[in-house]
């Protein structure tokens, strides 16, 4: 191969121009030392600091004599490495959840005959009842975040006067902060008490209140992401109404909510997303019992979530054990990734749909 | 005079509303008598008469007695509105008197639903959105002021773990009557029409957000109010500058006066150092590539897919992967080091989200202006497009960075250690060259520790008591932290937005 024709390759290949042969030399050194080092540390292998040390001094030598190649090298490779990542966690998910699957195979998603969970003797893994309580809790996290959060994002951007929106809002993105483990400390402390006290729960711990802490604290992100598409509406259709004479709230309802209706359902399915991601509220407020609530529909009862149940657990597991608890983070991961994904496409739709229209 | 009912029926309604809301959480005493009524009897009253009004304000309408602007029919929305009060009226009614199951609660509260939908959607609109409320108001205005429903009133469903006692039911029905009756009269108020049902949807929109801040606000200072005797104590203000909070700066130890946090602090700074030294360089270089270098495709959509499922990725995720593909690498144990890694895998799509967001918004006449000097384009990313972006991507890190400051779960699998430890991780003071691959060691990094989200979660898992004031101390010290972040980073936004809008 002749080297214009190698230049040719990898300007096609990897959108490099380059015609210097000295800077494809050292794109190649760097790029086979970063290859080995990742072996070398995938193996586990103490010698990973020496090709990674080469590859360091690759980069720096690039830097110092052709900045502008090795920039826009490095920069791909951040690239790839942020898809990396995402293929990685995938792979050792999977991995790590296949013995479990392989031992209870379907029914470990579908069996609800008791016990559901058993770690000893004869062992005995269905995730039935988490998956019940991730659902539970989600659906009443939904019902206060959902309603509540949209009210809330029509205030913000649509009836509050501008004064009290620039505090308002900035206030609400800051409440998004809290973090979740305080919530669950106000839950375990307080919450777990008064429930017990004035409604006579037999146990400590009831999915209506990591429900409720949920939705409590998933409110503001709802918020502010619904707040962002009910405010990319443009103002000219607002206008065209309210030439025609309606009421302001007669606009918001015939326009502005149609208009950013799939903004305003990506913002509901990323609460939810949060939702179901929720670890560390639902850990420390549940009693974590692995059996379904008796009626299904028991919401006072006690139960577990996939998170929780992995919190929980992890200190504990081993082997076919831990391998379960893998499967409960694949059922996490696959779920909340369809769920992005949905959002994302019904966000994009929605930009397509307004660019279209104004 | 019609005016005047109508505000003396909003202003009953807030009344009950906010009352509600102090006597289920134990602010107001059931028992408290007002004028020789208890609380309940007084909602009663409240109810009694507000309801009274609102049905008579709606005939005084509808007959012609004031001059009004209400529409012919109620309508659709309205009438689904009620339904759905009706399904939840209609089902608990036959649960708490016949004692049904839920099916046949489920089937009553449909039959109801349907009746009272169809039923409303065909009244007059003056008709339509008062007789409904009225009625329930006068019903749950007798059942209290009557007696029938008292402090001791209990119902007990068969098929829920749970038993409601008056002291619960009471307030939180008032609280939701309360929100009806208002939005009624709101609507009386500005003699229905579309003025009317916008005045009305207003109320309850402006009441929820009022709420929504109250709670949230509330909870902040709970916090604070529980935290800060713990946070404060033994803590001396010195004359001029000498100030000491044992608090913050001692570890626990036996026989020591004042215990402290400050081995989770330190180990929640090295986390949130370490993911950000991961994070930044490779976010902002995949924000570069995608955005200035790439040609948009499908290989830039796949990348951008992939970010986006990795920012939704849940945390306890990243800790099993953490832990599977991490912990292994690092000596097989909980380490300070692999903690970073995952922390800074979470930070990564946030930074490569916001730093794309503030790249794109860089106008292209900087680009071209700079091309047009002979530059090639790295040099114009570097001193043209990455300072104009600057302020986006410090912004995105610094929430970015308040989020991952108070996460648990990760850490709980990867880094977790002792949950009280003594003494604060000395990773400076611990390098080690060595002569043998891998030639620099850190004793410190491959080490556990603790950090403050953990610390709270180790009081719970010790099971509080003792420690109760010890975990609220450390939840107002994370709240600070974290909060501190997110204030500083959104007065960043906004400064630098509105210096770019003048």
């Amino acid at each position: 191969m002749s080297t214009t024709e190698l230049h040719q390759q990898v300007r096609e290949r990897f959108g490099v121009e380059t015609t210097d042969d000295r800077v494809l030399a050292l794109g190649a050194a760097g790029a086979l030392c970063l290859l080995v080092s990742a072996i070398t540390f995938l193996i586990g292998s103490p010698f990973t600091a020496l090709p990674f040390a080469g590859f360091l001094f690759t980069v720096a030598y690039g830097l110092y004599e052709y900045q502008a190649a090795t920039a826009k090298a490095l920069s791909f490779l951040a690239t790839i490495g942020t898809g990396t990542i995402l293929a990685l966690i995938t792979f050792y998910l999977l991995v790590e959840a296949l013995p479990a699957i392989r031992l209870m195979g379907a029914e470990m998603f579908t069996s609800t005959s008791e016990p559901m969970w058993r770690t000893r003797g004869e062992e005995m893994y269905s995730l039935v009842p988490m998956m019940w309580g991730t659902l539970v809790t989600t659906v009443l996290a939904m019902l206060i975040a959902g309603p509540l959060g949209v009210a809330g994002a029509l205030f913000i951007s649509e009836i509050a006067p501008d004064a009290v929106r620039e505090v308002v809002k900035p206030a609400v993105e800051t409440l998004a902060g809290i973090p979740s483990i305080v919530y669950g400390f106000i839950g375990f402390t307080i919450l777990n008490d008064y429930m017990m006290e004035s409604l006579e729960l037999p146990t400590s711990g009831s999915l209506v209140i990591v429900g409720l802490v949920v939705g409590l604290m998933s409110l503001p992100t709802v918020v502010s992401v619904a707040e962002d598409a009910i405010a990319s509406v443009p103002e000219s259709m607002k206008s065209g109404s309210l030439a025609l004479g309606t009421t302001d709230w007669q606009t918001i309802k015939s326009i502005t909510i149609p208009a950013s209706f799939s903004g305003v359902s990506a913002a509901v399915l990323l609460g939810v997303g949060r939702a179901i991601g929720e670890t560390m509220a639902a850990t420390v407020i549940l009693g974590h019992a692995q059996r379904l609530p008796d009626p299904l529909y028991d919401v006072f009862g006690n139960t577990e979530t996939l998170t929780s149940l992995i919190a929980s657990q992890y200190g504990v597991a081993s082997g076919t054990h831990m391998s379960a608890l893998f499967a409960a983070g694949v059922v996490l991961f696959v779920s909340v990734t369809v769920l992005s994904i949905g959002s994302q496409y019904i966000e994009r739709r929605m930009k397509h749909q307004l660019q279209g229209e104004s | 005079m019609f005016d005047r009912v109508a505000l003396g029926i909003v202003g009953t309604a807030i009344v009950t509303f906010l009352l509600g809301w102090t006597t289920l959480f134990d602010r107001t005493s059931p028992d408290t008598a007002v004028a020789g009524l208890s609380l309940f009897a007084l909602f009663g009253v409240a109810f009694l008469l507000a309801g009274a009004g609102l049905i008579a304000a709606g005939i005084a309408s509808n007959v012609g007695l004031f001059k009004t602007t209400a529409d012919q029919y109620t309508g659709l929305g309205t009438g689904v509105a009620f339904g759905v009060v009706g399904f939840a009226t209609g089902g608990l009614v036959t649960t708490i008197l016949f004692g049904v199951g839920a099916t046949g609660s489920a089937l009553a509260g449909l039959v109801v639903a349907l009746i009272v939908t169809l039923g409303i959607a065909v009244l007059p609109e003056d008709i339509g959105t008062t007789l409904p409320v009225g009625l329930l108001a006068l019903v749950w205005g007798v059942l209290l002021a009557a007696g029938f429903v008292d402090v001791g009133w209990v119902w007990d469903p068969p098929s829920l773990a749970a038993t409601f006692h008056a002291p619960i039911v009471v307030p939180l029905v008032t609280i939701a009557l309360s929100l009806l009756v208002a939005w009624s009269g709101a609507i009386v108020a500005e003699g229905f029409g579309s003025q009317g049902r916008q005045n009305g949807a207003y109320l309850m929109i402006g009441l929820n957000a009022f709420g929504m801040i109250a709670v949230l606000l509330l909870l902040i200072l709970f916090v604070v109010r529980k935290g800060l005797p713990t946070l404060l104590e033994g803590a001396q203000f010195g004359p001029g500058l000498s100030i000491s909070v044992p608090f913050l700066t001692k570890g626990v130890m036996l026989g020591q006066q004042y215990n402290g946090i400050f081995p989770a602090i330190v180990g929640t700074v090295w986390l949130v150092v370490g993911a950000v030294v991961l994070a930044i360089p490779m976010g902002i270089g995949a924000a570069v590539f995608l955005t200035e270098y790439a040609e948009q495709g499908r290989f830039t959509a796949v990348i951008e897919t992939a970010t986006n499922a990795l920012w939704s990725t849940p945390s306890i995720v990243y800790g099993l992967f953490g832990y599977a593909f991490l912990v292994p690498r690092f000596g097989n144990r909980n380490s300070l080091l692999a903690g970073m890694m995952v922390l800074g895998f979470m930070l990564l799509p946030l930074v490569v989200i916001t730093s794309r967001e503030a790249i794109k918004s860089v106008p292209d006449e900087y680009r071209d202006a700079s091309a047009a000097l002979g530059v090639n384009q790295w040099q114009t990313i570097r001193s043209v497009v990455l300072p104009a972006a600057m302020p986006g991507v410090v912004t995105g890190v610094i929430l970015g960075v308040g989020r991952i400051a108070g996460e648990t779960a990760p850490i709980l699998l990867v880094t977790s250690g002792a949950p009280f430890p003594a003494r604060a991780p000395s990773i400076l003071g611990s390098f080690r060259f060595t002569a043998t691959p891998p030639f620099v060691q850190n004793e410190a990094l491959l080490q556990a520790s603790s950090a403050l989200p953990y610390q709270l979660y180790a009081v719970i898992t010790a099971g509080v008591g003792q420690e109760e004031a010890f975990g609220w101390g450390t939840a107002l010290v994370l709240l600070l932290v974290v909060l501190g972040f997110y204030a500083i980073g959104i007065a960043s936004r906004i400064y630098f937005r509105r210096k770019l809008h003048q």
